[in-house]
């Protein structure tokens, strides 16, 4: 149950941010579509709107909001289901409300609020969803706004990190029908996360080549993934020099997209953008990378297992 | 000796985020993931004063970090993610394709 950030900006009355911090991590979030812009059905733009940051720590995102609430770190979900009783109207244990760190003064007054508003909106970070409970804490936070539809229009939207993560999703997901963790081994999508997931596999052991293409797992993945990444043949297209071209066997260097070569990138409510650059370079665009690197494999011969 | 027990929460800042942009080997990106907040009181405690090494640890590696004060709850850690904070990272994802990236228990002790 998601919509654009354009729906966000022209209707949200209720704006709830959730284990994020996007005055830092996404600092054009709050005055482009959320909290700062005045909006089809939100004339009065700041002053329309409620700002509800919860969060385990108190960021700078917090100076922007009409309501912190502190959580106790991993009670995340704990939080989400006791808000999930409240909107029903069912009784709940005051001893659970203690343990979360939030009276139950202020998640009645949430609960109250997200009733009551005309278009909330509940973006949700990593600090919900990588940490203790993982997809559990994110399905809790998705039944939450589901069930608040019963009362009002609610909608939720993950705060998508790096640059174009969402583009990567959106493309796995309308070749494959899967958005990630997906094998292609046996000529067919297969998904499992866990299994096909890109840390386990090198974490096992169990490719004995990666193509690193737009992202630097060697700056940011866990140390036992970097390590295999170093034992193996790493492939790297990069403009810059990284972590992971350092480790890798083979670093090409490709044209930065948006700058020197086009493309499309989407923006995390899964819009797309095209991208025209503005300036041209002597280096190729991934496009043109991978385009070669298909056509070279095309022209070699089927391997075949010696002795069949 | 074993050192004493946080819960550390690595994060993003948007200094980190200008950084990664200008170049991952430049000494200003190297101090910014390498700098640990802790409350101030936790750092009296532990005999630690600002800008002073302390030694992180847990189950999967150790890392060593530059500590100051500030705005954190007690028994609580903030670092900007980085090559430091990766060698503190499980590879377990349970089952999800995510490795646990926040809420990691570790061991401080002044390095």
């Amino acid at each position: 149950m998601s919509c654009t950030l354009g729906e966000v900006k022209n209707r949200a009355d209720l704006i709830i941010y959730w284990g994020g911090n996007p005055a830092e991590c996404h600092p054009r979030h709050f005055t482009k579509y959320t909290i700062m812009q005045k909006g089809k059905y939100v004339p009065n733009g700041r002053k329309g709107r409620t700002m509800v940051l919860v969060d385990i720590r108190e960021t700078p995102s917090a100076k922007a909001a009409d309501l912190f609430l502190q959580v106790r770190p991993a009670k995340d979900f704990e939080t989400l289901t006791i808000l999930r009783a409240l909107i029903k109207g069912r009784r709940v244990d005051a001893a659970a409300v203690a343990e979360t760190g939030l009276t139950l003064e202020q998640l009645e007054d949430l609960a109250h609020r997200m009733k009551t508003c005309r278009f909330g909106v509940l973006f949700f970070g990593m600090g919900l969803s990588m940490t203790r409970g993982k997809h559990m804490n994110s399905a809790a936070a998705l039944t939450l706004a589901a069930e608040l539809n019963a009362f009002t229009k609610f909608v939720t939207m993950p705060m998508r990190g790096h640059g174009n993560v969402t583009g990567a999703d959106v493309v796995m997901r309308y070749t494959t029908a899967y958005p990630f963790g997906v094998s292609l081994s046996r000529g067919y999508p297969r998904f499992n996360p866990g299994e096909f997931s890109t840390i386990d596999l090198l974490v096992r052991g169990d490719v004995d080549a990666t193509l690193v293409l737009g992202a630097d797992p060697g700056a940011t993945m866990p140390q036992p993934a970097i390590d295999h990444l170093a034992r193996t043949p790493t492939i790297v297209l990069d403009p810059k020099v990284t972590h992971s071209s350092r480790l890798a066997r083979v670093h090409i260097t490709t044209a930065a997209t948006g700058i020197t070569a086009p493309g499309t990138v989407y923006r995390m409510d899964e819009v797309p953008l095209p991208l025209r650059p503005p300036l041209s370079g002597p280096y190729p665009s991934d496009e043109d990378v991978l385009k070669r690197i298909v056509a070279a494999v095309k022209r070699k011969p089927a391997w075949e297992p010696a002795g069949v | 000796m074993a050192g004493a027990r946080f819960l550390l929460i690595p994060g993003r800042t948007s200094k980190q985020g200008q950084q990664i942009n200008v170049g991952k080997d430049h000494a200003a990106y190297q101090a910014i993931v390498s700098t640990l907040t802790m409350h101030a009181d936790d750092m009296k405690e532990l005999g630690v004063s600002a800008g002073a090494s302390v030694r992180v640890r847990n189950e999967t590696g150790e890392a060593t970090f530059v500590c100051q004060p500030g705005n954190v709850p007690r028994g609580l850690l903030f670092v900007p993610y980085g090559p430091p904070t990766c060698r503190l990272m499980g590879g377990e994802t349970d089952g999800t394709g995510m490795p646990t990236s926040k809420g990691w228990d570790v061991e401080v002790e002044p390095a």
